[in-house]
């Protein structure tokens, strides 16, 4: 499985990725929308994990310009506000919400659940 | 028991006047003054409804007069005319009589006394009245005599009536006393003796018969009936200008046969007079027939109606005054207490919107600190990760360096709590010493984020020397909080938001928070310090952040403005003191 982890907070995604690896699980990281759209052009990731706030593109906004290009793609978002603004868009349901900070355990299972219902 | 009285006043005394001034609530008050309030309002009602009554009491009292005037007038006529008719016929019915008498007699059968005291006994019995009777010759001597009073042989020739007499058909004399000492009057009949000359036939008249006459027309205590000769001396007695023969100024010139009817003032009354010639072509007397009525006495009736009247609008005043004093003291009270209601709420709604501020930073806050947090989080399960999983190495630097990550994410968290605590602080503290750029930047701080999320470009232009502000830091704080607030919810990505301050004179600054997002609509302008108005009713507005903001900078005494274009961006100006004014603490 190989995933793209998205937050500005660069330690935080870095940290993580470094942890998902010792886990059997493929993270690349971009600390801004910008760079990941530009890493999804060269690889397929099955799951983003996108950060809502970000300067810049915005994770909603990133999902938005994603799906197009990645039919497949699904999405997790993580934010560090309790409470979420949900994307209106159709289909935004399906998105998974995930607050800061962050069980990495319970995100490894979130990302299986995905990836086999999927 | 004297303490009754200011007890009494208390509990009636109307809320609204112990409504102490307090700057701690008055921004909220609507209305400041409440006694002025309730003076307009009884005068303007006063005025509205006794008005009315005025000019209706005044318009009913002249209409009264004139009508009473008027009528007056015409009864005064008609009485006038009515007693000339009545002194008149007196007078001709015994001219007459005279007349029938001497075409009757004759001269010879007149001279005889038996017959002449016979006629004197038939004309009392037919008229009464007639006192003697007496025939004089053209000399003036009387040749017969018949009544009580012995004047057989006087002469009369140099007598006034004697000498008019001769000259006219017939005569009738003023009131004299002559030689009797008698008040009479003559009446005269000249007639022709066969051989030529002629005689007079004359009667004496008593003037009780006269007087009766007259006085059966007075009605009333206030009328006076009386009679005048052309010198304006009375010939009967008035009530008003006294005895027989006292002159008076009762004086016409006209010889008209008309009644006329005037006003005139006679010892300080005022007094209807009708005055009327008594003299008819074929009768001719030289009396004038008064009749005065006192104006005041007839009037009484209607002066007891008018006063009664006026008791009635008296009372109604009073009724009327009474009743707008409850109606504008309950009115204004009334006003009064959804007044305070609302100011209390105002004051109430200011202490909960400063924690829903706080609520709305504590979101901010919160994320701020999840995100070290997270990093913490990741760091620390990393390292643990390290010793949990075998075949990883255990690189002491690297460990120092994941340590180092950690101290630093607590730091970041620990500045953000500082933030806050220092925030927060100020919510307690009173009128002290601030400095306005760390204020500003301190209630930045909390959007910092938010405005780098969303490219807003934020800045803060306050010129390097710049007074040290003293005043209640916690409302000023409050006021750029919601200001600031609202900024952040009208600007969108790539807007900007500046702050400005500068010093005007040496006493006040000006403050200015300009935003370049979408600006309000015109007819919004003035409803946005109103309390409860939103534009997003739908959402989290309550509606009351600029209501709030405005009654805090009233409070502060600070005067608050806004300049908008829709889609250009919005301006708050407040121009706040140096120095705060005592008394201004709340």
């Amino acid at each position: 499985m190989k995933i793209l982890l998205v937050d500005d907070e660069e330690k935080f995604v870095n940290m993580l990725a470094k942890r998902m690896a010792l886990r059997g699980i493929e993270a690349d990281v971009a600390y801004t929308g910008e760079e990941a759209i530009k890493k999804s052009e060269s690889t397929i990731y099955e799951v983003a994990v996108l950060d809502i706030k970000m300067p810049g593109i915005s994770g909603l906004q990133l999902k938005k310009k994603l799906s197009p290009l990645h039919a497949n793609l699904k999405f997790i978002f993580v934010t560090g506000h309790g409470a979420v603004e949900k994307s209106e868009d159709p289909g935004a349901e399906k998105d998974i919400y995930l607050s800061k900070p962050l069980d990495i355990e319970f995100l490894i299972e979130t990302l299986e659940d995905l990836t086999q219902a999927g | 028991m004297l303490k009754i009285v200011p007890d009494f006043l208390k509990a009636i005394r109307p809320e609204f006047h112990n409504h102490k001034k307090n700057a701690h609530n008055d921004a909220y008050y609507t209305f400041t003054d409440y006694r002025d309030l309730w003076f307009m309002g009884i005068f303007i009602l006063a005025v509205t409804a006794l008005s009315p009554l005025f000019m209706a009491t005044l318009t009913y009292h002249q209409l009264i007069e004139t009508s009473v005037d008027s009528d007056l007038n015409h009864r005064t006529k008609q009485l006038t005319e009515t007693a000339k008719s009545a002194v008149t016929f007196f007078m001709e019915e015994r001219l007459n009589a005279l007349t029938f008498t001497v075409n009757e007699n004759g001269y010879d059968q007149l001279t005889d006394n038996i017959r002449l005291t016979e006629i004197l006994k038939n004309l009392k019995l037919g008229f009464g009245g007639v006192t003697d009777l007496s025939v004089l010759d053209a000399d003036g001597n009387q040749v017969a005599y018949a009544g009580p009073f012995n004047l057989e042989g006087k002469n009369y020739k140099n007598q006034p009536w004697f000498e008019q007499s001769i000259k006219k058909m017939n005569f009738i004399s003023e009131v004299f006393t002559g030689y009797r000492g008698v008040p009479h009057i003559i009446v005269a009949v000249r007639s022709a003796k066969p051989d030529g000359s002629f005689f007079i036939l004359r009667a004496t008249l008593d003037t009780e018969r006269l007087m009766k006459t007259l006085s059966s027309y007075k009605t009333g205590n206030y009328a006076d009936i009386f009679l005048v000769n052309r010198e304006g001396i009375l010939q009967t007695p008035s009530m008003h200008y006294g005895a027989i023969f006292t002159p008076t100024n009762l004086i016409f010139p006209t010889n008209s046969d008309e009644t006329e009817v005037s006003t005139l003032t006679f010892k300080g009354m005022s007094i209807i007079s009708g005055h009327s010639f008594i003299s008819r072509d074929m009768v001719t007397t030289p009396f004038i027939l008064m009749v005065l009525k006192e104006k005041a006495g007839m009037l009484q009736f209607w002066m007891d109606m008018r006063s009664k009247f006026n008791w009635i609008i008296g009372a109604s005043i009073i009724i009327i005054v009474i009743v707008i004093t409850f109606a504008a003291t309950f009115m204004v009270n009334r006003l009064y207490r959804a007044d305070k209601a609302k100011a209390e709420t105002m004051m109430q709604m200011e202490q909960s919107q400063q924690l829903a501020s706080i609520g709305q930073l504590a979101a901010g806050v919160a994320h701020e600190i999840n995100n070290p947090l997270a990093v913490i989080n990741q760091t620390a399960g990393y390292m643990k990760d390290l010793f949990s999983f075998k075949d990883q190495t255990q690189n002491t630097d690297e460990l120092i360096e994941y340590i180092d990550s950690i101290l630093d994410a607590v730091d970041r968290c620990g500045i953000i709590t500082r933030q806050l605590l220092g925030f927060v602080r100020q919510f307690d503290v009173k009128i002290k010493k601030i400095n306005l750029e760390k204020l500003i930047s301190q209630v930045l701080s909390f959007h910092k984020k938010e405005a780098e999320y969303r490219r807003i470009n934020v800045t803060v232009a306050i010129p390097d020397i710049f007074p040290e502000l003293e005043t209640d830091s916690s409302k000023l704080q409050q006021i750029l909080v919601n200001l600031v607030n609202n900024a952040f919810q009208a600007v969108e990505e790539g807007n900007s938001i500046d702050i400005i301050a500068r010093p005007l004179d040496t006493n006040t600054i000006e403050l200015v928070i300009h935003d370049t997002g979408c600006g309000i609509p015109e007819e919004n302008l003035k409803k946005i310090h109103e309390p409860f108005f939103s534009t997003k009713k739908d959402r989290s507005g309550t509606g009351l952040g600029l209501s709030i903001t405005y009654g805090l900078v009233k409070k502060l005494g600070y005067r608050i403005s806004v300049q908008s274009t829709e889609g250009v961006g919005t301006s708050f100006t407040i121009i706040l003191p140096v120095k705060i004014k005592k008394g201004r603490i709340a």
